[in-house]
């Protein structure tokens, strides 16, 4: 199964090199985002570690959403999708490649974001180490529920206004996580960053879990 | 399109399901694949299937080779004559673009490469023959022709090509969703 979940991503992640709509798209997104920050909210605020923090979630949300449905966007073309399905074991495999091709999509986006709010924003980092397992928590965190929703509304016309809905209030804690934990490692608080980068773990965990359990079922 | 009361059984050799435009074929097709979910009955299998269903089910981003060798790797086989098969399929020398720069013709002829880059016991194909030229239909012809030979159990659907009848031993007519032995 392993095998075959790596076989998926590599594929995946091929297909997103030489067509990479869904990074172009997700970095596109989240550049505009930090760069438009300071000039709405004011350079003051913009450099307070929760709103900095606020916003590259959000932002990274929706970019975890534009990347997830354009790489279904690509299997539905030519029933692409349905190739990998009707492969045996194609239905398992489907949800875990999906996840960690995006998981590896992600953290290029969050890396991109991330160095421009601290270099645009000018922003202090307290505990660079934490910093990095809180994003990269968050990051793993994310794809799972957004690829679980992407599958639901898969069928549906109105799937790109479907999917932010459905999204959006399953992943508000696992914001509110990434959000603290940014912030408590941006502001030197080592233990709040840990304890928020548990918790994203388990959304991880818990959401994996989830989809391995739902997405084969609901492809159907 | 929903199927009632259907019982099929196929075996090796070639099986053509008949039946004009939206009356069940592809849908039967996909029951027999496990695409479906069936409401009422059973589904019995016995080995690895192979569904080509009526577009080339071929990942955009991806070469013609690249996609077959995924399928072949995916199923655990071997991935050594992807190469031939697709020269045999006329595609050779287009083999390394990706399939979206390919024309129909040639991304159906990538994607009917797989009957012999994927040796599984059941080929279930739907509407095999669209976009494919006269040398299309012919090597298609042959393909199914060598995998009955082999003994592998081929079920195509399709409403026209009268010439894969002489190479049928058993046929399916359906019609809005009842089948009958033809």
């Amino acid at each position: 199964m392993i095998d075959r979940i790596a076989l998926v991503a590599a594929r995946e992640l091929r297909a997103e090199r030489r067509q990479p709509d869904g990074v172009v798209a997700a970095v596109t997104f989240i550049a505009v985002l930090v760069l438009l920050e300071s000039l709405v909210v004011g350079p003051q605020i913009a450099r307070d570690a929760d709103v900095a923090s606020a916003l590259f979630w959000l932002a990274l949300a929706f970019a975890t959403i534009l990347a997830t449905m354009r790489s279904f966007d690509r299997e539905l073309e030519d029933d692409a999708l349905e190739g990998l399905v009707a492969l045996p074991g194609g239905r398992d495999a489907l949800f875990g490649g999906k996840v960690l091709s995006l998981a590896v999509v992600l953290v290029l986006v969050a890396a991109i974001g991330g160095l421009l709010s601290l270099v645009l924003l000018d922003l202090p980092v307290a505990l660079p180490l934490h910093l990095l397992v809180v994003v990269l928590l968050g990051v793993v965190a994310l794809p799972p529920i957004v690829v679980v929703d992407v599958v639901l509304a898969l069928r549906l016309r109105a799937r790109a206004a479907l999917v932010p809905i459905l999204a959006l209030p399953v992943l508000v804690p696992q914001l509110v996580a990434a959000t603290r934990g940014t912030s408590a490692a941006l502001t030197g608080d080592a233990l709040g960053a840990l304890s928020w980068a548990g918790l994203l773990f388990a959304f991880a965990v818990v959401y994996t879990v989830v989809g391995l359990t739902i997405v084969p079922a609901a492809i159907e | 399109m929903i199927l009632r009361a259907v019982s099929v059984a196929v075996g090796p050799g070639l099986t053509l399901v008949r039946g004009p435009n939206g009356s069940g074929k592809t849908t039967l097709l996909r029951a027999l694949a496990g695409l479906v979910p069936l409401a009422r009955g059973d589904r019995h299998v016995f080995g690895d299937v192979l569904y080509i269903g009526h577009r080339p089910m071929l990942l955009r981003g991806l070469t013609a080779r690249e996609n077959l060798e995924f399928f072949a790797r995916f199923r655990g086989g071997d991935t050594r004559g992807i190469d031939g098969a697709l020269r045999a399929w006329g595609v050779g020398e287009v083999m390394d673009r990706p399939v979206e720069r390919l024309s129909a013709g040639e991304r159906r002829r990538a994607a009917l490469a797989r009957v012999e880059t994927e040796r599984v016991p059941l080929l279930l194909m739907d509407e095999p023959f669209a976009d494919l030229d006269d040398a299309g239909v012919n090597r298609l012809r042959q393909s199914i022709a060598h995998a009955r030979e082999d003994g592998r159990t081929i079920v195509v659907a399709t409403h026209a090509h009268p010439e894969l009848d002489e190479l049928a031993r058993a046929r399916i007519a359906i019609d809005y969703g009842a089948a009958t032995a033809a």
